[in-house]
Parts: C-alpha cells; structure tokens; sequence
C-alpha cells in the first residue's frame, strides 16, 4: 500500500479577472494526491480554465486580478514563485496543438523549455533524446511542425512538457481538435505515463469516456466552484451529474437507470462490454 | 504566390553547399552581392551570375533558383527599358538587368539553403536581441499556417457569397476584408496562446539561455571560406581596375 | 431525380495526393445524413465539393440539377450552406446582426426581406440580446451559433455542418442536436461530418463511412454502426449503446436508439 502524499493543495482560493465582477474561481479546495489522474469536468465557462492556469502559476503572474487563498505545489507558494521555477514542477499542456510549437524542428522545440532554464547542452541533449525515445518519436526530431499530423503535435507538445521533468502535467482538453482513435491514443500514452513513471496528472475533458478507465477521481466544476468530487463511478452515477451540465456516458446513464429501477447490478461498469456481462449474467 | 515564394523558402536538401557552417553561407552570399555591384560590364556581371547558377547546381537548388529569377525576369525587362529610356545605351542597360538578377538569386541562395534554425544562430551570433529573434522565428514558423488559415477563411466566407474576382478595384479592396479581419483576429488570438506556452516553458526565466544547437567552423569551411575570399578579392581587384570591352 | 450526385469522383490536391477515389453517391431531398472517419478521409474534401469550392479531378458533381463546373460557388452557395469547424475562421463584422445579414446582401436579397431573416435568426439561434455587439465578445458556444445563424438567414435546402460538435460541452451538443432535428423535420436536407459517434447516434442519420478518400460504408445508422469489422477497418468508433447490443445474449433486432430503450429492454429481459 503505497502512501500516498498531497503533491498539489488549493486552498480556499478565489479568483476574478481584473475588471470583473463575477469570480471564476470561489472558495475552491483541492488536493491533488501524488501520482494519480484527476479528470476537472463542468459546462463551458465553469472556471475550469481559469483554475488550471491558476495550478501552474499562469495567473497571477501573466493574468493578474484579484486572487485570494493559495496553492502550494511541492512545498512552493504558487503565487509566490517565478514561472522558470514553477515550470520544473508543473507544466501545462494546451488545447490546440498548434499554438504551442515555436520552433521550426521538433527536437528544438522541446529543447526550447531546457534553453530557457540555461541548463547546459549537454543535458539538454540528453534530456531531448530521452523524451523522443520516450514519447516514440525519435523519429519525427528533425521535421518541422508543418509536416505533423495533429495527434504527432500533441505529442511534440507533450515532449517539450515533459522535457522540463515536472511533477505534475495539467492537459486542457487536449483532445478535443482530435479524432476519436488519436484521442484514444493520447490517451493511453497519459496512462503509461502515469503508471511508469509516476506522473502526477489532472485533466480537464469534456469527453469523459475516455478518461474514466484510467482516472483515478472526477471534480465536477459549476460557476467557479467545487460541486461534485469522487471516484468516476460515483459522479458519473450520481443524478445530480446531468445537473451540471457533465457529459455522462450513456453507460454510466443507463447503469444508475437500471439501479435506481432496483435493478441489482454489480459494480458500476467502465465500459459497455462490462454492463453487458453483468446483464448477461442475470 | 506559392511559386513565386517558393524561391525564398528553405528545403531541407543534403549538399556540400547547405552543410557548411551558416555563416561561411552569409559570407559567400555576401561575396556575390558585393561583386554584382561592382561589376560594371556585361563579361563581369554574367561570370558572377554563372557561378551563382554554378553554386545553386553544387547546392542542388538550381530549379529553385531559376524560378526565382524568372520571376525576376519581369523586373530586369523593366530595368532594362528604364535604362534605354535614359538613353543609357543597350550595353549598360543590359548590364544593370543582369545585376538585378544576380543580385535576387543570390540573397535567393542564401535563404534557400540556410534554414530558419541556422538563421536564428547566426541573428544570437551577431547579438540581436533574444526577443527579437524569438519573435523572427516563431514568425517563419507560422507562415504555413498562416497560409492554411488564409485559404480556409477564404472557403468559408466563399461558402457565404463572397466573390473575389468580380467588380472594380474598389469593389476588390472591400472585398478582402472579410478576409482580412479574421486573419488578423486569428494572429491575435495565436499570439495570446502562443505567450502562455511559453510562459509555462520558463521563457524568460534567465537572461541568458543556453542552445541546443551550436556554429562549429571545421575544416571543410574553413577551406571553402578562405578560397571563396581569395576569389572574391581576386575578382574585385579585376573587376576594379581592367577595363573590360563592354 | 437526386438532389445532390457524385459521379465517379475523384479529386487529386496540386501536392499530388489523391483525397477522393471515384467516389459515387446520392442524397435525395429531406435526408439527414452523417459523414465519419478518421482525419484525413476525405470527408470536408467530399463536402467542399458540394458548394463547388473544390472541382472534381475527374467525375461530375450535380447539385439540383446543376454541375458544379459550370456555376460559381456564389451561386452554388444560394441553396448549399456549409458551417466549417472554425467560426473565428468566418466572424468579421463589426455586429452581429450585420454578420447574419452578409450572406444576404451578397445573395441579393431584397431589405425587406432581410429584415424578416434577421429576425428570425435572431430568435431561432437565441441571439436577439446580442444584436447590435460584436461578434468578437461572444463565448465559443455562441460564436457556433451566431456562424449557424448566418447560415440558416439565407435558408439553404442544403445545410452541410462540418465538425460542429468540437470544442462543445454536453449541453451545447444537446442544443445542436435540437436543431438539427428541427431543421431536417422543416424540409431541409441536413449532412453533418462528425468524429463523435455518440452525437451522430442520437441523430440517427444515413451514415456514411469513409476511408482513404472511398466511401466504405452507407445505409442507416444502425445498420452500419453494427459492423465492426468496417468500422474497425474505418479507424471509427461505435457508439456505446452499440457495443453494449453487440455483447448482450438476448438482444432486439435493432441496437438501442437511447438509454430508455436499453433499459425497457433489460428491465423486461430480466423480470
């Protein structure tokens, strides 16, 4: 039994744009366990964004507002710690693979992060071998972005995240400019990721099916605050899920049907194949 | 518009010409400039043009290089009749056409073999400033895109009525705006995406990052940049002081 | 006679790959169909074709009786309207009842009548309280409306939307869907390309099946979803509920449309 240690603590933090009214995040307490996977689900506009720039020290150093409680990541003050140093410790994977790729070459774009840090060549050569070793692709190092399919991209993203050696990876929706087989993929590579080497992961997806296999606990967002936490067969059988705005699975929709019928089933089913055999077995 | 760029942009192409140092390139692209403008007759100009098209074979670029300067072609017809215009005479008009081609196709030759990863190094060579040659970069490798974005606004608002050949000049000019305003809306939006990835890289974090890549000068450059020197000195000194018949 | 016919199309892109391979097919007036497979299939090539923004390679493409290599895409566009992925691809006007009203002037049509589409639009999209703003400050749900809406202002017969559902959250995907059914009960001939196979499902639309620039797989939607094997072979997912008709022991002749028909069935199978 592995002993499992708070990597990431939000404590009551509430933050507003400058200029704003409306708080996008309130009152939110979190704590992110070391090595597992948190999927952030909620309605567009929940804060969902706001609350993951505010884990990686994005707000408040580049969107200042008015930020009250804090977050302390790996014994460090998010608030208070500059981005170089924040960076070795969280890194933040966005949405479109595009606009996260400044180099003309692959293997220069994931050493852009190391450059930045002034760590010797030769670690970051080391380091960007490594990673394309890693990531399986070694042999896309000297193309350049244009060249690359988007799930390649995500990836040479991913790469140059990873690169950095943090702690904690925080992916905003990173699939969702990508088709169904390449977001399975993304998938699975986050899960290895996870289980070999530790990585610390929160995601923010609006396509939970995916997710749910390999998440280890869903928080459920709604105008800035938390509304739902716990293991994924939980929320996603718990009625109030639909409330917010949630993309329940059908399965998981017809699993808290049946039971709520009086149905007796076993254990909430992650995938189709799972209800079936269950059903089968009555 | 794709062809005519085409001669300006960098093709990943193993050579003995692309693989030298990038800066034996500059000074080499560099030479030739300096001698097309100091050539004065037709003899002069045409060897310097010659080795231009010589080192374009040498750097497998040749088809390049000739798109670009046929493209030019219309430009050096225009120099041309300027000049006999003037009354400067066929022979001195021909001359200045020829050096206007020359001098195209071999900044041509430089950015064609020089890709935008050397060219970054050789900008941090002669100290211009990180963010200028951050943004340098990041501009050259967005250009695709850009392009990509540009003709898929034009199918969408082609797909709303939008005629772009028809009407006026007038008509024509109001015509790009919706075009226009995306683009430049998109680029905005870009930038902002593009500054939080690099805010979450630690761009910034010291003054003075380190480089993957680095500017080695070795044996085979060295070679080529003393001869290419002596050449250029040689010619320059020919070119200078004997009187050619045209 | 077909609404819209492909003949044996095939388009060749200037780089030299083939996106589309003798592709035939047909829709007839007042279908709702939906277009899957991966990125890379051909489906937004086959659909530019519609409007005429791409001219097959070789074949023919009819749209009303028309070939497409005859008439502009203006005048295509008049009864074909396409809603691409990216509506910052298409916003530019400075409000947006003048974004609605674009298409239009260009169609056009006269002020009267202009006025009459707006507000409909307007209405129909939700988006009366935001007509005199700039496109620019709407959230990204809205934004897809607002490109929906000045579509819809110039009432096509044909309404292409490609990948509309990217980026959406559940009750987004919901709202469109809505709309798409209540657009495809008023008359309208309604072809939806889309990655997510749980949206389409709910639809319930003729599928079509693409792979490498061919059309695999066409016929109702739950015919197709129940091969496996070809949408396997298409890079395509099945929806949920088909996957869970595939593994049950006792099962209908036909998958479950939605959640309350797999429960009726299971509640009734095991009382």
């Amino acid at each position: 039994m592995i002993q499992l240690t708070t990597l990431l603590r939000v404590e009551n933090l509430s933050f507003r744009y400058i200029d704003t009214e409306k708080w996008a995040v309130e009152k939110f307490d979190l704590e992110i366990e070391q090595g597992t996977v948190t999927v952030l689900a909620g309605q567009s506009g929940c804060g969902k964004s706001t609350l993951l720039r505010c884990m990686n020290g994005l707000i408040p150093h580049m969107y200042p507002g008015e930020y009250l409680g804090g977050i302390t990541m790996d014994g460090l003050t998010v608030d208070k710690t500059k981005m170089g140093e924040l960076a070795q410790k969280v890194g933040l994977l966005f949405q479109n693979p595009e606009n996260q790729i400044f180099m003309f070459s692959v293997e220069r774009d994931i050493a852009f992060g190391l450059e930045n840090l002034g760590l010797p060549r030769e670690e970051i050569r080391r380091r960007v071998d490594e990673v394309l070793r890693l990531l399986g692709i070694t042999h896309l190092a000297l193309r350049a972005p244009h060249e690359l399919s988007d799930g390649q991209k995500q990836r040479v993203a991913l790469a140059g995240v990873i690169a950095m050696r943090p702690r904690l990876i925080i992916l905003d929706e990173p699939t969702s400019l990508l088709d169904p087989q390449t977001a399975s993929e993304l998938v699975a590579l986050v899960h290895t990721l996870n289980k070999d080497l530790g990585i610390t992961f929160v995601i923010v997806e609006h396509r939970l099916e995916l997710l749910t296999p390999i998440a280890d606990r869903i928080v459920v967002m709604d105008r800035g605050r938390k509304v739902m936490e716990g293991k994924p067969a939980d929320v996603l059988t718990d009625p109030q899920a639909a409330v917010y705005g949630i993309a329940v699975p059908p399965i998981s929709k017809l699993y808290t049907d049946l039971t709520r019928d009086g149905l007796p089933l076993g254990t909430v089913p992650d995938t189709p194949l799972e209800l079936a055999e269950e059903v089968n077995g009555r | 518009m794709y062809w005519l760029a085409g001669g300006f942009l960098f093709r990943r192409v193993v050579s003995p010409f692309h693989k030298l140092d990038p800066r034996t390139k500059l000074i080499i692209a560099i030479e030739f400039f300096a001698l097309s403008l100091a050539a004065s007759s037709i003899i002069s100009i045409s060897a310097v043009l010659l080795s231009i098209l010589g080192v374009a074979v040498l750097a497998r670029s040749l088809r390049r290089i000739g798109r670009t300067m046929a493209f030019s072609l219309v430009f050096a017809v225009f120099i041309f009749s300027i000049n006999i215009v003037f009354g400067l005479g066929i022979l001195r008009a021909f001359t200045y056409a020829l050096r206007f081609l020359a001098i195209i196709s071999s900044t041509s030759l430089f950015f064609v073999t020089t890709s935008p990863d050397e060219l970054e190094q050789i900008m941090k060579w002669l100290r211009v400033p990180r963010d200028v040659v951050f943004a340098f970069v990041t501009a050259v490798r967005f250009i695709p895109v850009v392009m990509l974005d540009t003709f898929q606004i034009m199918d969408a608002q082609k797909s709303r009525g939008l005629e772009l050949e028809k009407g006026n000049l007038i008509a024509r000019v109001r015509n790009m705006i919706p075009i226009l305003i995306p683009l430049v809306v998109n680029s905005v939006i870009r930038s902002g995406e593009l500054a939080e990835a690099m805010e979450s890289r630690g761009y910034g974090s010291t003054p003075h990052p380190t480089s993957l890549y680095r500017m080695k000068l070795n044996w085979y450059d060295w070679v080529v940049l003393v001869a290419s020197v002596a050449v250029f000195g040689v010619a320059l000194y020919i070119y200078h002081f004997y009187n050619f018949p045209f | 006679m077909s609404l819209i016919e492909f003949k044996d199309v095939t388009f060749v892109h200037q780089n030299g790959v083939t996106a589309l391979k003798g592709v035939s097919l047909s829709v007839e007036r007042d279908e709702l169909v939906g277009i899957v497979g991966e990125n890379g299939a051909g489906k937004t090539t086959l659909v530019k074709h519609i409007n005429g923004l791409l001219k097959p390679t070789s074949g023919s493409v009819t749209v009303d009786g028309k070939n497409t290599r005859d008439v502009s895409t203006a005048a295509l566009a008049r009864n074909v309207g396409i809603a691409f992925q990216n509506a910052n691809q298409q916003l530019f006007s400075d409000s947006v009842e003048n974004e609605i009203t674009y298409a239009l002037k260009n169609f056009g049509f006269d002020p009267g009548l202009i006025q009459k589409r707006l507000d409909w639009a307007l209405g129909f999209f939700g988006l009366e309280e935001y007509r005199k703003s700039s496109p620019l400050i709407l959230s990204g749900g809205e934004k897809k409306r607002l490109t929906l809406a000045s579509i819809l202002a110039w009432d096509p017969d044909v309404v292409v939307l490609d990948e509309p559902t990217v980026g959406q959250d559940a009750i987004q995907k919901e709202k469109l869907a809505e709309i798409i059914k209540l657009l495809h009960s008023a008359g309208k001939t309604i072809i939806t390309v889309s990655h997510d196979v749980e949206f389409l499902w709910t639809l319930q639309p003729r599928l079509l099946v693409m792979k490498q620039g061919s059309v695999v797989g066409d016929g109702p939607c739950a015919t197709v979803m129940k091969d496996r094997m070809l949408l396997e072979g298409a890079r395509v997912s099945q929806p949920q509920l088909v996957q869970l008709y595939d593994a049950l022991n006792v099962r209908p002749d036909q998958p479950f449309r939605d959640v309350s028909e797999a429960r009726a069935w299971i509640e009734r199978g095991t009382s």
